[in-house]
């Protein structure tokens, strides 16, 4: 073992780990139905990781189980399979397999997806959540922290962030529950999400200000279309969140230590 | 002969080796724009290859009175006052799709197609083979964008020229329209989509990798 224990597989297992309370309790609420629908996505995923092993030799990754997931339970209802399938492989394509494969993906696939789905039918009723399936994101996000896959910084800022906006009667329940559950299928993502401490703190507080944002100014959007778009724009604004941090961290050892 | 068979080269060069718009991504503003349908995006192919023949010939009769100082403003000017030609006779004959079309026809001016082409060609050949190169640039960049424009406007409304092609569905047809193709980011996946198509069959008009991977690095020592 001469690259040690922590191989993107790993990582791409915990992440699943750390999901599964929230994952069996969407499963047990949904039923056959939604077994279903997870399947038919992840077979479409399969087939894509295939596609991309034989063209271009990217091995395929576990990752597809978490994005799977991902789309499975945010993806609007009502739609064709079709419309599922063209969204799902415009997500994972363009978002992260055209990159060379999880973990050099700029963007989560399933934000890709799921805002494919979102503006492309708009017509389509987005999912509504139940309040113990939100409840099972809390030890989803536990897990994650104690299995240190997900960044802690970025899930601070956005747990108090809404915690205050709640408080404060700014958002409503269903949309916290909806941006809870969006924060750990999607914005947490160990390779999407921002890497430096200062950026981690950003993006959550961007990720819960632009929830709160849209709560208040944004007349007739459902509660998940509101998170996922709000992780679309937080995840977008990772590598700025970083290179402001860096920036910010030269300029301090530069007042420190004189130019070197 | 072999003026004819250079002619022939000159034209179907920007065709797809050289095309304007996949290989050096000169004036998509108005490619992304214009294609919601293939009647505007065909009515802008028209505008700009008319245009850009056009000020080509006259640039090129008059290269040798440009002083080179502002030769820019020069150009600049012939291309507009062709442009508002062109506008005012589109709103004349053609008020609806002038309309579509909005600014962009009067954007031709700032394309940057048009004054790569003058710049680059006419100012340096003859008018003859100047409109060759210019008309066969309007080609390439008309290529694209009625390839662009039938695909959102196929998969958008199931329409062609405003033609049902697909029945929709909400008529007792099987097609759903995809909204998301009348919108402007679909503009931009296509044209993502027709370029790495057209690279993946010519693997020359990739451009050079501006990082080498680490691993690559190591392997290389």
């Amino acid at each position: 073992m001469t690259r040690g224990l922590w191989t993107r597989e790993t990582v791409a297992l915990l992440t699943l780990a750390a999901l599964l309370p929230l994952a069996v309790f969407w499963l047990w609420l949904g039923g056959v139905e939604a077994l279903f629908r997870l399947a038919l996505i992840l077979l479409v995923i399969a087939i894509w990781h295939l596609i991309f092993m034989l063209a271009r030799a990217q091995p395929p990754s576990l990752s597809a189980l978490v994005t799977a997931l991902a789309i499975a339970m945010l993806a609007p209802e009502g739609l064709g399979t079709f419309q599922l399938i063209l969204g799902i492989s415009f997500g994972v394509v363009m978002g992260e397999l055209v990159f060379g494969g999880w973990g050099r993906n700029v963007v989560n696939p399933a934000t890709v997806a799921l805002a494919f789905l979102g503006f492309g039918f708009p017509a389509a009723p987005w999912p509504v959540f139940d309040v113990p399936l939100a409840w099972a994101a809390i030890p989803a996000g536990v897990l994650g922290l104690a299995l240190g896959v997900m960044p802690g910084a970025l899930m601070a800022a956005a747990v108090v962030l809404g915690a205050a906006a709640s408080l404060a009667g700014m958002v409503d329940d269903a949309v916290l529950h909806a941006a809870g559950i969006a924060l750990v299928l999607l914005v947490v993502d160990p390779v999407t999400s921002a890497a430096t401490t200062l950026g981690r703190w950003l993006q959550g507080a961007g990720y819960g200000g632009l929830v709160i944002l849209f709560a208040t100014g944004w007349g007739g959007a459902a509660p998940a279309q509101m998170a996922v778009a709000a992780a679309l724009l937080a995840s977008l604004a990772a590598p700025l969140f970083d290179d402001i941090a860096l920036s910010f961290w030269v300029y301090r050892r530069r007042r420190r230590h004189g130019r070197t | 002969m072999a003026g004819q068979s250079q002619y022939w080269r000159v034209l179907t060069e920007p065709l797809i080796r050289q095309n304007p718009v996949t290989l050096q991504i000169l004036g998509i503003c108005s490619a992304l724009a214009v294609t919601t349908t293939l009647a505007t995006a065909l009515t802008m192919s028209v505008s700009l290859t008319v245009v850009l023949t056009l000020a080509a010939g006259l640039i090129s009769t008059i290269r040798r009175h440009i002083p080179e100082t502002i030769r820019l403003i020069v150009q600049i000017v012939i291309v507009a006052s062709l442009v508002i030609v062109i506008d005012q006779i589109l709103q004349a004959y053609f008020a609806e799709i002038s309309r579509a079309l909005s600014v962009y026809v009067g954007l031709i001016t700032t394309n940057c197609l048009v004054l790569g082409r003058t710049e680059a060609y006419a100012r340096h050949h003859t008018p003859l083979p100047a409109m060759v190169d210019a008309f066969g640039n309007g080609l390439g960049y008309s290529l694209v964008l009625i390839i662009i424009g039938g695909l959102r406007e196929l998969f958008g409304k199931g329409e062609l020229f405003g033609q049902e092609v697909l029945p929709l569905a909400e008529a007792g047809g099987w097609f759903t329209p995809l909204s998301l193709m009348l919108l402007a980011p679909s503009a931009f996946f296509l044209l993502g989509l027709l370029v790495w198509a057209v690279r993946v069959w010519r693997p020359d008009q990739a451009e050079a990798r501006e990082h080498v991977p680490p691993g690559e690095m190591e392997a290389a020592e």
